[in-house]
């Protein structure tokens, strides 16, 4: 709450839940991401000069760099670049005036750079993640890591990448509730600018894809700190890693190309003057890729021991996914076609992709071949390969930079600056990445190649510092542009269609007045007519009294929270300590660990630091979640807006927990899948239920349905304004939750007064994380259940506006389905 | 009887003609269309339908040539992804119609942080160095002992994934003897050794690897005989007490 302070001043950065100052945020904090992993991509290519190391770095480090290179590259700099312009353009182009819930629009911003920096830190904690970007299992366990002498740092890494996970699911939950909701009247799903369709897309693969990253990282984690063993075994652990990750993985490969796809998309309507030739069936194609990306991940698995039909059908999986892609490629050529194109920075940019991308399909297709696939697999074809595409992704996104520059910054760009610097990167580009399809036999990531490769290798070498320098001369474009460059115009580009260019450049706080509307065929801005329907909802799911009062005096939207930032430090400060406990775990379980189990040799040193740590981050947590929940804070959900299909009695939050929840199916989904995977690769009859006896699990099913119903009655009291009844149902809800957490705790100390633990065997974790996922689900909702006993207690919440009741009904019903899906598996089965 | 490097070089030739065909002329279009219809400054026509600020997207003009390019690229691809299937089923039932034949020769590897074991018949094991009879072929069974390797050998065209616990089988035939040193590497990042995980490849005229196996079969049972022989000592030596 609270004014929004200047752009000048710091404050201002730290509290703004504006989407535009956000999209800054996320660019700005993209690009520094970028020169680090840049310059880790420089040193190791000046190791490689010659066959078998310059001696510049040692193998360990060699690794670290490499790892750290891909994590950065992929997750923290090509999805939140794109994202940083998702966050500032999405709204202007559907004619929002924010996203949906802007303070966790900040708050993903908050997660993400900590998670960056979480990651980053690993480095001067013993070590970063030496495994790979792809993490491979049993490499990324304890049992073998120690080795690098890097556990805290590794686990800093692996934290960082969960953290970071976190932001993504929170920026989804967001963009997929206002894409769907927020759109201007007149403007159907089919009437979306490519850009906005593009990043509607990648959301929707994002909550998928990213949820099977989450439980796979989830389950690493547990493995990192307390020894369980999904990844350390020879009992399926590699190939368990290898479906989850890939599951998420070649998502992931759309997920960074689509955004640049669709800058590629407006930069040739604009600058060819022409409209998108197809356009209908390029949306169609672009669906089609992402519908079909869930189906393609075990192509990277050709070589393990995977059988030939599923070989043969991911095959004709991976084939069938190019299509779309050619379709899309031969949309964007023809749209020059007869049009009056014209070679200004951005448009070379995405020329220049286009040609790169067309470079990087063709020899993918390679790999689509699966004998030759046997051969590329794990060599330098398959780092060429997948550079030619995803940077062909970033040259589209530094064409949006430019593209986007004017509106964001009010200054134009020098033109020649900008074509110079796309003439070196193009060049350097070519140079980094074509030698290494003429060096393809060589191992990837190693630095002994043979002799006869050298002269690709360093031209390859001189090729990255040509591309690092090109980097920094659009840097300086864009530093002259600011200090130097004309003011640019609302509109600097002739035949540009979207809503952005039709308003000052920058645009001002609130994007306009009155509202955006497509009514007529074209945009308009109209006055804001008084609500008929919907009305307004403070975001986090905490609606106050302003609701009933929004109709009466317009009050202005709120821009400032500093809680988003509390809680992201909060976090990053929790996931820090976690990453140091390790050492003191392996003291801990030592007499009870079974002497057949995984070798053990952590050689991290006992510090007791980081439990402190861990309590002060939970305790940082604790404190601003509460401030943030009970914080006044106004976001107008819009009077008038298309919302097919999400629109009927749905509202903004209503939504987002249901989009929630769809990702968290596939959470518990991935964390069963592994139970079932695991236990066909064992033999499904060799295990045994590990309860003691299968009554605590009947009695805990009856607990939970029972509190389902209470929460239902909790509703029907609030819907009825009955203070006491509202209270006595929730108060109930509490108890049964507490109760089935307390036969739990039983159930688990029968266990270990047994001897047995979660690191007893494979069944053992398999049982004690599921189910241990499943109770922190449980835990989650009885704080929330405490809260909002808090709230009714203390200022009559939700007698007036019931629906946050609603909300927490429908995650504790979700909870509660889990368990009766759990029940079965773990104690009957 | 095609070698796995003959059925390589054969269908990668195919890929990369092809492939570098469709790149140029798809590349050159592309440049073609961006010059030819480069901005001259003339203002539009009147009855020239131009994009306009504000308007609800629609898409332009051009479908028909659109479906024409993508059916045609796809028929390539999809053409070029048959052929390569039907080579695939070769490797992969191996050159004899069968999964290893009755008197195929059969080396079990296993990948360890940093170096390859080779397990062959009647117990023989090398470490570091794998022999080979050539022009036979020679089927591997590929496994890890600790993290997930990959077993490769460039020359002979012929990889497989060292996990643990999985058992890869492939196989491939070295046409030429010789002693190809470091030939075999590690493909997978495996630890702070991986980028010199290498083996030798020594391939040897079939009945020079006879001999070496018959050599080394022989040894390790003359070793063998001198351990029991020892036990026993030890169990005589023990009843003196």
């Amino acid at each position: 709450m609270g004014d929004l302070p200047p752009r000048r001043s710091v404050k201002r950065w730290l509290v703004t839940t504006n989407h535009k100052d956000v999209g800054i945020l996320y660019l700005a904090t993209a690009i520094a991401f970028l020169l680090i992993g840049g310059l880790l991509a420089l040193l190791f290519r000046l190791h490689l000069l010659e066959p078998g190391g310059t001696g510049l770095l040692t193998g360990d480090e060699y690794n670290q760099y490499v790892t750290s290179h891909g994590l950065l590259m992929v997750f923290w700099f090509l999805s939140p670049f794109a994202f940083g312009f998702a966050n500032y353009f999405v709204p202007l182009q559907i004619g929002a005036k924010d996203l949906a819930f802007p303070r966790l629009n900040a708050m993903s911003y908050w997660f993400y750079l900590l998670s960056g920096v979480l990651a980053v830190s690993a480095f001067f904690l013993g070590g970063s993640f030496a495994g790979g970007w792809t993490l491979y299992a049993p490499l990324n366990v304890p049992t073998y890591t120690p080795a690098m002498e890097a556990t805290t740092g590794s686990n800093a890494t692996v934290f960082g990448l969960l953290m970071f996970v976190i932001s993504v699911t929170m920026g989804t939950v967001n963009f997929m509730t206002t894409i769907h909701r927020h759109r201007a009247e007149g403007m159907g799903l089919w009437n979306m600018p490519l850009f906005t369709w593009s990043i509607l897309l990648t959301v929707w693969m994002m909550l998928f894809a990213f949820a099977a990253l989450l439980a796979a990282l989830l389950l690493l984690g547990a493995d990192r700190v307390f020894l369980t063993q999904y990844f350390a075994t020879d009992q399926g652990s590699g190939l368990l890693w290898a479906h989850l990750f890939w599951f998420f993985g070649h998502p992931e490969v759309y997920i960074v190309f689509f955004p640049a796809l669709g800058i590629m998309f407006e930069a040739f309507q604009t600058f060819c003057g022409r409209r998108l030739v197809g356009r209908k069936w390029v949306i169609i194609a672009m669906v089609l890729v992402a519908v079909q990306s869930f189906l393609v991940w075990m192509h990277h698995m050709f070589l393990t021991t995977i059988n030939l039909e599923i070989k043969t059908l991911t095959m004709a999986t991976t084939i069938g996914i190019s299509l779309p892609f050619d379709l899309m490629v031969f949309a964007l050529i023809y749209t020059m076609v007869k049009g009056r194109v014209r070679f200004t920075t951005p448009f070379l940019y995405s020329l220049g992709a286009l040609v790169l991308f067309i470079l990087g399909g063709i020899t993918g297709v390679f790999l689509g071949a699966i004998v030759l696939d046997y051969e590329f697999r794990g060599t330098y074809w398959v780092v060429a390969h997948f550079h030619y595409v995803m940077v062909s992704g970033v040259t589209a996104l530094i064409g949006g930079l430019y593209y986007w520059w004017p509106k964001m910054t009010g200054r134009m760009y020098s033109e020649f600056l900008g074509k110079l610097s796309f003439a070196v990167y193009f060049i350097g580009f070519n140079l980094v990445y074509f030698p290494m399809f003429l060096a393809w036999e060589t191992p990837r990531r190693v630095f002994h190649y043979s002799g006869d490769m050298t002269l690709w290798h360093q031209l390859s070498t001189v090729g990255a510092f040509v591309l690092g320098l090109s980097v920094l001369m659009v840097i300086a474009t864009l530093a002259h542009s600011l200090r130097y460059g004309a003011i640019a115009p609302d509109n600097p580009w002739e035949y540009s269609r979207t809503a952005e260019w039709a308003i000052s450049s920058p645009p001002p706080l609130d994007n306009w007045d009155g509202r955006a509307s497509y009514a007529s065929g074209s945009l308009e801005f109209v006055p804001d007519t008084p609500a008929t329907d919907g009305g307004a909802v403070a975001d986090g799911g905490t609606a106050t009294a302003e609701a009933a009062h929004a109709g009466q005096e317009e009050r202005h939207p709120d821009h400032a929270s500093i809680w988003p930032f509390v809680i992201g430090v909060g976090t990053f400060v929790f996931f820090l300590g976690l990453s140091g406990l390790t050492p003191i775990v392996v003291e801990l379980i030592q007499p009870y660990y079974p002497a057949d189990g995984p070798v053990i040799t952590v050689a991290g040193e006992i510090s007791y630091l980081y439990p402190a740590i861990t309590v002060l981050g939970i305790a940082i947590l604790g404190v601003s979640l509460f401030k943030m929940g009970v914080e006044d804070f106004y976001v107008p959900e819009p009077r008038v807006a298309e919302r097919w299909p999400f629109g009927g009695d749905l509202d903004d939050t209503k939504m987002g927990v249901w989009v929630f929840l769809a990702s968290d199916v596939v959470v518990f989904g991935a964390a069963i899948g592994a139970y079932v995977f695991l236990r066909l690769h064992e033999g499904w009859a060799s295990f045994d239920p590990i309860p003691f006896a299968a009554w605590p699990g009947l009695l805990n099913t009856y607990i939970l349905l029972t509190s389902s119903f209470t929460v239902i009655m909790a509703l029907v009291m609030a819907e009825r304004g009955n203070k006491r009844g509202l209270l006595g149902f929730l108060g109930a809800t509490m108890a049964l939750g507490l109760a089935f957490m307390g036969v739990k705790a039983f159930e688990y100390g029968v266990k270990f007064s047994q001897g047995e633990f979660w690191f007893t065997g494979l069944e053992y974790t398999l049982y004690f994380v599921t189910t241990g996922l499943h109770a922190l689900h449980v835990i989650i909702g009885l704080l929330i259940a405490a809260f909002m006993i808090y709230r009714i207690v203390s200022i009559d919440a939700y007698l007036e506006d019931e629906r946050p009741v609603e909300f927490f009904g429908l995650y504790w019903h979700f909870v509660d389905i889990v368990w009766v899906f759990l029940f079965p598996i773990f104690y009957l089965m | 009887m095609q070698t796995r490097v003959d059925v390589f070089e054969d269908i990668f030739m195919i890929f990369l003609v092809l492939g570098t065909l469709v790149g140029v002329i798809v590349v050159a279009y592309t440049l073609y269309n961006a010059y030819k219809y480069r901005d001259t400054g003339e203002p539009a026509a009147d009855d020239e339908d131009v994009p306009t600020l504000g308007e609800l997207p629609t898409g332009g003009q051009g479908g028909r040539k659109l479906f024409l390019s993508f059916a045609l690229s796809a028929v390539v691809v999809i053409s070029l992804v048959a052929y390569a299937y039907v080579l695939l089923l070769y490797v992969e039932t191996g050159p004899e119609g069968e999964n290893p034949g009755e008197d195929a020769i059969e080396v079990d590897v296993e990948g360890w942080a940093f170096d390859w074991d080779f397990h062959y018949e009647d117990g023989v094991e090398t470490t570091g160095t794998m022999y080979v009879p050539a022009g036979e072929t020679v089927w591997i069974n590929v496994t890890s002992d600790d993290v997930w390797h990959s077993f490769g050998i460039s020359d002979q065209r012929v990889k497989a994934d060292a996990i643990p616990g999985e058992y890869d089988q492939t196989w491939f035939i070295a046409e030429e003897p010789g002693e190809y040193e470091d030939a075999i590497e590690c493909f997978e990042l495996c630890g702070s050794g991986h980028s010199g995980m290498t083996s030798d490849l020594v391939v040897l005229e079939p009945e020079e690897y006879e001999e070496w196996f018959e050599e080394e079969r022989a040894a390790l049972e003359e070793a063998e005989d001198e351990e029991e022989a020892e036990e026993e000592d030890d169990e005589d030596e023990g009843g003196e007490y």
